[in-house]
């Protein structure tokens, strides 16, 4: 059951292009995007149990490493994504050490890991080489055609790249899942005591975690600039952005596979929607929206504590 | 007896006969113009300041012959929403884009309007870069960030030319925020170009969001500063201020290369006399203009609470730009203003500068700033001259003499 619905969400993606129009183009890109750094995010939190909420950190680095390398070297993103990967790996590694090694954990954890976003974000405001507070643009070309390896192209293009992403990264994480690696960090998120114990190296095994999803968070980073062409540490590096990315596994299912991307499919349209009854019924006052949506949030939060997809599963045959 | 005119009647009646062989009435559809601004989140200040612009224009418009039809979207100070929210508003039929107030926004919606061939014109963002894309949709209404910078500095000297005052040094003071940390950076670089009669001594960063800043202005005077050089932000302002007053720091001028805080009204609520002789640089609404007259009157008669700022101007002009290339296209298809609007000669419009025109990359390069001094608790135009209501008044009075 579970696998014809997989084939049948698969297909669903794969033919949207065919059917619909610019605006859900755009829609469903953005919510691939939220459902691939979700899903990187979830590898730390969800199967490591390791709460992150400076994750923009990763997506800013990815973003700004690849953009620099493409405009003051002409390095392609399809080669400056390994890069870019493995300076988000190493900035998140040095992070993890310094935490996890000095035992630092729970909320004081987390708090650093916001402090690392937050300090990213004012040392590249004021890196004058990198635009600062001024912005790093990337050339605007035509935007036809189809260029993979300078992710140039159209909107169906980049729709295409992300859905790969976010596919591949779906498949990457069930196979750490059923990995030792997966099995290790399964153990800390449940019993940190129980699997030190069973002689797991806790350093080791989360330092693996932040190091991963930090580096695939980097390659979503690498995505979003290339599709936006216009960085600004504020936006990437802002601790809003933080939040956004970690709604979706949280709504749809902290610790699952399929959490991330159900949280995305339900919260990106969830806006739209609405938007558009909002509209439709003439509140045009601002802020209603963001109100809407909290109310929405609250609602699940309170009736689905586990998420939405762990409340799916159950019923599944 | 016939029927009583009233004054604004009167002066819109005289705009739109100075409009009538330019403008001329239009039987067409009205033109569907989508607005993007962010209401909501940290910009929403801002936002909500630029669509009283907008909800101001439908009616002025409407009384040149220059019909449209408004949808307003809220882009939340999100590029993710920016871009959809242009993507929704084309779908829905939107012939032209305006907005979005926020460069990272404005670029985004920008790729958008490229991509399916909408015009796009932009009401506010300075970032240089969106115009040297080479986009063929894109109309920028506003200066560069450099541009604002450059103006706001000159009309410094110009200001210490006109009033004849010596000024020896100067205490820069500007907000850590991402906007006081660009203009100061800008400042840095351009001053030393410009030959100011002055030197920049001491430069105080201020925490926005700190209670009170006896430190930071007891640092100014200890310089011996006689002019206050402010990067503000909005409350800043008027803690510094009212820094200065408590301890009697006088200097000869406080003026604002270019930021917003001086000239608010809950400035002018709060500080009332204190906050009069401040002055901004800065691009703002022609007082002489005869439309400027008609669309003060309008925001008077809508708002009579909010103050009318450099948001309103601009958005306004971004939709009469629409309006106008509508008109001249004979068409509100987008792609009949796409080959209008490159070829726009505006010279009755609202903001300070020359004709609204568009260089090769879309660029309206005529915007220029001017000198805002408060007088009597409200921004008043005092250089250029061409554009002056009152004569600048400097050295300021001291704070006990006012």
């Amino acid at each position: 059951m579970k696998r014809t619905a997989l084939f049948v969400l698969i297909g669903l993606f794969l033919l949207a292009p065919l059917a619909s129009g610019p605006y859900l183009l755009s829609l469903l890109t953005t919510l691939l995007t939220f459902a691939y750094l979700g899903q990187a995010w979830n590898i730390m939190m969800g199967f490591a149990g390791q709460l992150s909420l400076g994750h923009a950190l990763y997506v800013g680095l990815g973003a700004y490493v690849s953009a620099a390398l493409s405009l003051f070297w002409g390095i392609p993103p399809i080669l400056g994504v390994f890069p870019a990967m493995a300076a988000a790996a190493l900035v998140g590694s040095a992070i993890g050490f310094l935490s996890f090694r000095f035992a630092v954990k729970g909320v004081h954890f987390t708090l650093l890991t916001i402090a690392f976003a937050e300090i990213a974000r004012l040392t590249f405001q004021h890196l004058s080489a990198l635009g600062g507070t001024g912005g790093l643009f990337l050339p605007v070309e035509a935007r036809t055609g189809v260029d993979l390896i300078h992710l140039r192209g159209d909107p169906r293009m980049f729709y295409y790249v992300i859905l790969a992403m976010a596919a591949a990264l779906f498949l990457a994480c069930r196979a750490l899942m059923a990995s030792p690696l997966g099995y290790r960090w399964q153990a800390l998120r449940e019993d940190p005591a129980a699997a030190e114990s069973l002689g797991v190296n806790l350093l080791r095994v989360k330092l693996a975690a932040i190091a991963l999803s930090a580096a695939l968070t980097a390659a979503g980073g690498v995505f979003t600039a290339f599709f936006y062409n216009a960085l600004f540490p504020d936006q990437w590096f802002g601790l809003g952005y933080s939040i956004e990315i970690i709604l979706a596994p949280i709504i749809g299912g902290l610790g699952t596979l399929f959490g991330p991307i159900l949280g995305a499919i339900l919260l990106t349209p969830l806006g739209e929607a609405i938007t558009a009854v909002t509209d439709g019924l003439g509140w045009q006052s601002a802020g209603i929206k963001p109100f809407c949506y909290g109310v929405c949030l609250l609602l699940i939060v309170k009736f689905l504590p586990d998420g939405i997809w762990p409340a799916i599963r159950k019923r599944l045959p | 007896m016939g029927p009583k005119i009233s004054r604004r009647q009167m002066v819109a009646g005289a705009t739109a006969a100075v409009f009538a062989p330019a403008l001329r009435l239009s039987a067409a559809a009205p033109l569907k113009v989508g607005l993007l601004l962010p209401l909501s989140g940290a910009l929403a200040r801002e936002g909500q300041s630029c669509k009283r612009g907008a909800d101001v224009s439908t009616g002025v418009l409407a009384q040149l012959g220059l019909p449209i039809e408004l949808t307003v979207a809220d882009t939340e100070t999100n590029i993710d929403t920016a871009r959809t929210r242009a993507e929704k508003l084309i779908a829905d039929g939107a012939q032209v884009l305006v907005g979005a107030f926020d460069s990272a926004h404005t670029m985004a919606v920008a790729q958008v309007c490229e991509q399916r061939g909408v015009p796009l014109i932009i009401n506010i963002a300075a970032a240089p870069n969106i115009t040297e894309q080479g986009f063929r949709t894109v109309f920028r209404n506003f200066p560069t960030a450099g541009r604002l910078t450059t103006d706001g500095l000159s009309l410094i000297k110009d200001l210490l030319s006109v009033t004849g005052l010596k000024v020896e040094k100067a205490a820069f003071l500007h907000n850590n925020d991402t906007f006081g940390q660009a203009m100061a950076g800008a400042i840095g670089k351009l001053a030393p170009g410009l030959e100011l009669p002055f030197a920049i001594g001491e430069t105080i960063a201020y925490d926005g969001a700190a209670r009170d800043y006896a430190v930071e202005i007891g640092r100014a005077k200890a310089s011996g500063a006689d002019l206050v050089l402010m990067i503000s932000h909005g409350e800043d302002a008027i803690k510094l201020i009212r820094e200065m007053v408590k301890q009697r720091f006088e200097p000869k001028a406080i003026i604002s290369p270019g930021s917003p805080g001086m000239y608010e009204a809950q400035f002018y609520k709060t500080l009332g006399k204190f906050g009069d002789y401040a002055i901004t640089n800065l691009p703002w609404i022609n007082p002489r203009a005869p439309l400027s007259k008609t669309l003060l009157a309008a925001f008077g008669k809508q708002f009579p609470d909010a103050l009318f700022e450099m948001n309103v101007g601009f958005t306004f002009e971004a939709i009469l730009i629409a309006a106008d290339a509508a008109r001249r296209a004979g068409s509100t298809a987008s792609k009949g203003l796409l080959e209008a609007l490159p070829m726009t000669n505006l010279s009755e419009h609202v903001m300070i500068g020359g004709p609204i025109a568009f260089d090769g990359k879309g660029q309206n390069n005529n915007i220029h700033s001017a000198a805002i001094q408060n007088r009597d608790s409200r921004p008043v135009v005092v250089l250029p001259n061409e554009n002056a209501e009152m004569t600048p008044v400097l050295p300021m009075p001291g704070w006990q003499k006012r």
